[in-house]
């Protein structure tokens, strides 16, 4: 019997030790590469943008990623991806972590895993000042979004009898809005932020405090490689410790940026 | 926008119009749009000689593979062809194909199926007479081909494949898709940065690709005069 337990106890070793092995690999990879390949947006400011100046992608996701790459030690490399490429660039290997503004979402987890949220946003609506008391005010009107997100479902769901319309893009959104085409835009807070504070007569609009979703965005990173995840976690949740998150997201969205947002009671920490 | 047009927007990104993230970064914007099209253009002239002889081959088998080939390509949108070759050709090269590769090897490929329609037509309006005389100077009829045939239907050719050039450069716009930096995607880029310029920058873009695709027409209008007069 206890010749059966020793050999058992070997058994379980060397499996654990395989699988520890196999786990690790990505970050291994990474480590002996010298380079961190991450997959970032390269159009989406205060996120990742190109730096009119330098030419560089620059914003609070890439920050984030450099954070990580600093810690392991090896250099950064940027990747533009795309909603549509990111997450089969991943699964493909091209990259090794995705920083793209991606809410974490059941579907999504299904084909990739996710580290503690990063940032915190939610749905919400610009329309013009005092034209909107509460979410009945928009229902049964034209509301415009950006084809394709998530935030095109959400206002469906949460407006029935509004007619939803699907803008290439975000600068086409507020155009039509301004020649009075829709009533209201929604999307992430985070990204309206950025469209009211470029629009030429931002004083006309306003963002009230009608919320449809929450949209906790996380770093994407290729299922199973739980070394590589474990290691992120644990850097995200030293980056809230330290007081570093806090400060990229003053950098990007604090009171003086260009695109002011409150972090309210947001705090990174060991969620789903 | 309701004050008029504010060209600034144009001035303050001209760099990264033109070379994109280049040098600290991939090259991008105009210089790239120009990259793909060349290299795609010299690619898909050989892939359309190629396959436009493969059609006209006494080889029963080489002929019908040139036809499937062809009606494959044909009946697909360009966008999809892009789209299947990005996830296609790393799968069959087992290794990491760069987007700009991708994007080249897609137009290749769409464009050889057009232009091997042109070949094929310049080639079968040579007088058949050509070719008898032709082999009965003792030339191999793949001699006959390359000195005789291909020389005088090349000729005839030339606007053809300028049309097709043409069309091809513009098309090299939607390798956006897949996240390639060309001029379209650039001007994406500073559109969704600024917001309020979107007429003031795809105006200027539509002036570029006009600009680019004129000057590639002058210069065959000038290469078909300069063959001619030697004819």
């Amino acid at each position: 019997m206890k010749r059966f337990v020793v050999v058992f106890m070997a058994v379980m070793f060397v499996v654990g030790l395989c699988g520890t092995l196999a786990a690790q690999d990505r970050l291994d990879a990474i480590k002996k590469r010298g380079a961190l390949i991450a997959g970032v947006k390269d159009s989406t400011p205060g996120f990742g943008y190109v730096d009119e100046k330098t030419r560089e992608i620059v914003g609070y996701d890439v920050d984030f990623v450099r954070t990580i790459a600093n810690k392991l030690g090896v250099k950064l490399e940027l990747k533009p991806v795309t909603s549509a490429s990111r997450m089969p660039q991943l699964i493909e290997g091209n990259i090794d972590i995705i920083a793209a503004t991606m809410t974490k979402t059941a579907e999504r987890a299904k084909q990739i895993d996710f580290s503690y949220t990063y940032f915190f946003t939610g749905q919400k609506f610009i329309v013009r000042k005092g034209t909107v008391k509460g979410l009945a005010d928009l229902d049964g009107k034209r509301i415009g979004t950006a084809k394709g997100s998530t935030s095109e479902q959400n206002a469906a769901k949460a407006l029935p009898k509004a007619t939803i319309l699907s803008f290439d893009d975000y600068p086409q959104a507020l155009l039509a809005l301004q020649q009075g085409k829709v009533f209201a835009i929604t999307t992430d807070e985070s990204i309206l932020a950025n469209l009211l504070s470029k629009a030429p007569n931002k004083d006309q609009y306003e963002i009230p405090d009608i919320q449809i979703s929450d949209e906790p965005y996380g770093l994407g990173i290729k299922k199973g490689e739980k070394g590589l995840l474990d290691f992120v976690n644990k850097t995200l949740l030293e980056m809230e410790k330290s007081g570093e998150a806090k400060k990229i997201f003053d950098k990007w969205f604090g009171p003086n940026s260009p695109t002011p947002l409150k972090r309210g009671s947001f705090k990174i920490t060991a969620n789903k | 926008m309701q004050t008029g047009f504010d060209f600034t927007v144009i001035w303050t990104n001209i760099t990264y119009f033109f070379i994109g993230r280049f040098p600290h970064g991939p090259l991008g914007g105009i210089a790239l749009t120009l990259y793909l099209a060349i290299v795609a253009c010299v690619l898909s002239f050989i892939g359309g000689l190629f396959l436009g002889l493969m059609g006209i081959s006494h080889n029963k088998i080489v002929r019908n593979l040139s036809t499937v080939i062809l009606n494959i390509i044909r009946g697909m949108p360009l966008l999809m062809v892009i789209f299947w070759m990005y996830f296609f050709l790393p799968a069959l090269m087992g290794k990491v194909v760069s987007e700009s590769w991708t994007v080249i090897m897609a137009l290749t490929l769409f464009t050889s199926a057009y232009m091997s329609q042109i070949v094929k037509a310049g080639v079968e309006g040579i007088p058949r007479g050509q070719t008898e005389a032709a082999l009965s100077t003792g030339l191999h009829p793949w001699q006959a081909m390359f000195y005789i045939v291909l020389p005088q239907g090349l000729r005839n050719m030339i606007p053809s494949f300028v049309n097709q050039f043409v069309s091809m450069i513009k098309d090299t716009s939607l390798a956006f898709i897949v996240g390639v930096s060309e001029l379209t995607h650039v001007a994406t880029q500073i559109n969704n940065r600024t917001i309020i310029y979107p007429t003031e920058i795809f105006l200027f873009v539509a002036v570029i690709y006009f600009i680019i695709c004129y000057a590639f027409t002058s210069l065959s209008r000038w290469l078909e005069k300069r063959l001619a007069w030697k004819k």
